[in-house]
């Protein structure tokens, strides 16, 4: 299980609750921009508290820089392998290409925001040198063709937005933060889950929210299992610890409970976003 | 021809009711969906015919091909890359990277365009595609005309650029249309053929069922001499969802522009200028090619320089 933590707090907190791996974004460099991302110096503490603890530090760098920022990202990349991080989340097919090149030693993972859905998406990032791809949750278990030579991760606990993720650019066409994706101050200010009068020609027919739904595959982790996924992660950086620790408890159970048979019960309403 | 102008067409009834004369190039397909109402992704005979009539048009003939495909969509993307390489397409375009891969090691006679929901957003990532034979590429919408400048320097590559129309905004595994087959009596894959829009307040985006589209049509008119100054040469007028007076419409207008242009002359006039505005319901705008918010329209130093005169 491949756990998220957006403070150092939420790094101890999953480490106690059972993540086998944590990922962290590190500050400046990760998708999304308003969730909680981790200084170099945290990301330092955050390597000591989870190699002591005997599991393995991600770290996301998966905006798309532009030319001057991807050099200055490659400066950085040997201090990350000094510290003993080499497991490195990116989302852009270049970057991809680039770092496997320069860094060898890197253990690249295609980000869910790469897009990838299908089992020639999962072979076009294992030929790219991709050590991992992730998949959305919306992928059933019966989908996941296993690929050699590429670990397929799938993001177990998620939201899913109307537009798939690395597919929109929604609220930068409306709004004046800028993508997404790239660096700075790219934001997600959830335009999908605003209120939008829907209009058949010159008729308000509609006022709805475009539909998003929370994902939560914990009933389906044995089957995960068996299809061959050999990563469940769950999104939720910006969770509280409060939140976050009992929702990675509950998904350790349920791993554990592949080998003892036992059915999880269901998510209560606080991991979900019924409402919204 | 010094320029390529083209466009997408979803099926064999809106190919045969549109008038081509001032396009060099067509793609064939809808991206968003395998129910899209005679999609010629899903009918391989139709898809032949397509190209046919293409092709006894002098015209330029690619296939477009989805934009997020699951696993059950491939066995027929590979039928369909089939069919189009016997029938002769000239090219097809690719969103999906995995459809990529395939086309590359089953089809190697065809020449690849990449599309916008590939994510090209670096030469970096232009040199990634070019090994699987892509020739030709569309960047993501969000990049400005100085970071296209920036990758096309670095990469060399020749780019396909949306010069007008909806431009791509999110594509979806689901269509919420469906919420509204009963409410309002219609059936897919009648209900995305209806005009439907999103709004709340200035902002407005179109909704063709699993894609959602700019509210505004994207304009580069006014900018052509820019565009070509960066060394673009293939233009896309973007009309997948709109009627065939708008396909000719707008068309007619970017020939005469473009001609007038490599000409030598003066390009732009004011009547061109209407007939976009006429056929843009919400409203023009220029994407993310000035590095602002995607709606905003900004008129060309030349045209600035008209308005203050007054």
């Amino acid at each position: 299980m491949l756990a998220p933590a957006g403070s150092p707090e939420a790094v101890r907190a999953v480490i106690d609750a059972g993540a086998d791996a944590i990922y962290v974004g590190l500050k400046g460099w990760s998708r999304g921009g308003t969730r909680p991302e981790l200084t170099w110096d945290e990301v330092v503490s955050a390597q000591r508290t989870v190699v002591e603890a005997g599991r393995q530090l991600h770290v996301a760098i998966n905006t798309i820089p532009t030319s001057r920022e991807r050099a200055r990202l490659f400066t950085f990349v040997p201090s990350l392998l000094a510290l003993g991080v080499r497991d490195v989340i990116v989302n852009d097919i270049g970057i991809l290409a680039t770092l496997h090149r320069t860094f060898p030693e890197l253990r690249l993972t295609a980000s869910i925001g790469c897009g990838a859905l299908n089992s020639a998406d999962v072979a076009f990032f294992r030929d790219l040198g991709a050590h991992a791809v992730v998949l959305p949750g919306i992928v059933n278990p019966e989908e996941i063709e296993p690929v050699d030579g590429i670990a397929i991760e799938v993001m177990v606990h998620m939201v899913e937005e109307y537009a798939l993720l690395g597919r929109c650019w929604m609220p930068s066409y409306n709004g004046p933060k800028g993508s997404v994706k790239r660096t700075g101050a790219g934001a997600c200010f959830r335009i999908c889950q605003q209120r939008w009068e829907v209009y058949d020609g010159d008729h308000v027919v509609d006022l709805r929210l475009i539909p998003s739904r929370q994902i939560s595959r914990i009933a389906d982790v044995a089957a995960y299992a068996d299809a061959g996924v050999a990563v469940l992660k769950l999104q939720g950086r910006s969770l509280t610890v409060e939140a976050l620790a009992p929702l990675v408890a509950r998904y350790r159970s349920a791993i554990d409970g592949i080998t003892t048979d036992c059915e999880p019960a269901a998510l209560p309403p606080m991991w979900t976003v019924v409402g919204r | 021809m010094t320029y390529e102008l083209n466009t997408t067409i979803a099926n064999l009834r809106d190919l045969r009711q549109s008038e081509l004369a001032d396009y060099g190039a067509v793609y064939l397909g809808d991206i968003y969906c395998r129910l899209y109402e005679g999609n010629f992704l899903e009918r391989l005979p139709d898809l032949k015919e397509g190209l046919r009539i293409l092709r006894d048009q002098g015209k330029r003939a690619y296939v477009t091909t989805y934009a997020a495909p699951r696993n059950d969509f491939l066995p027929k993307v590979r039928k369909m890359l089939a069919a189009a390489a016997e029938a002769g397409a000239n090219a097809v375009e690719v969103h999906n990277l995995g459809v990529a891969r395939i086309a590359h090691e089953e089809f190697p006679q065809l020449p690849l365009h990449v599309g916008g929901f590939a994510n090209v957003y670096t030469a970096a990532g232009v040199d990634v595609l070019r090994e699987l034979g892509a020739v030709r590429f569309t960047p993501n919408y969000e990049l400005s005309l100085d970071e296209i400048a920036e990758v096309t320097s670095e990469s060399g590559a020749a780019m396909e650029i949306l010069v007008h129309g909806k431009m791509p905004l999110g594509v979806s595994d689901y269509c919420f249309l469906l919420d509204y087959e009963s409410k309002w009596g219609t059936d897919c894959p009648t209900l995305c053929q209806k005009d439907l829009f999103l709004k709340q307040g200035d902002w407005a985006m179109k909704t063709v069922g699993k894609g959602v589209l700019s509210g505004k049509d994207v304009s580069m008119l006014e900018h052509l001499p820019r565009l070509i100054a960066e060394g673009h040469r293939n233009f896309r007028i973007e009309t997948a969802s709109e009627s065939a007076e708008y396909r000719r419409d707008v068309a007619a207008v970017y020939r005469a522009a473009l001609d007038r242009y490599f000409a030598g002359g003066d390009f732009v006039d004011d009547e061109w200028q209407e007939t976009l505005t006429r056929h843009a319901r919400i409203g023009l705008c220029n994407g993310f090619y000035f590095g602002k918010s995607g709606m905003e329209y900004a008129p060309s130093q030349r045209r600035q320089a008209q308005w203050s005169s007054f």
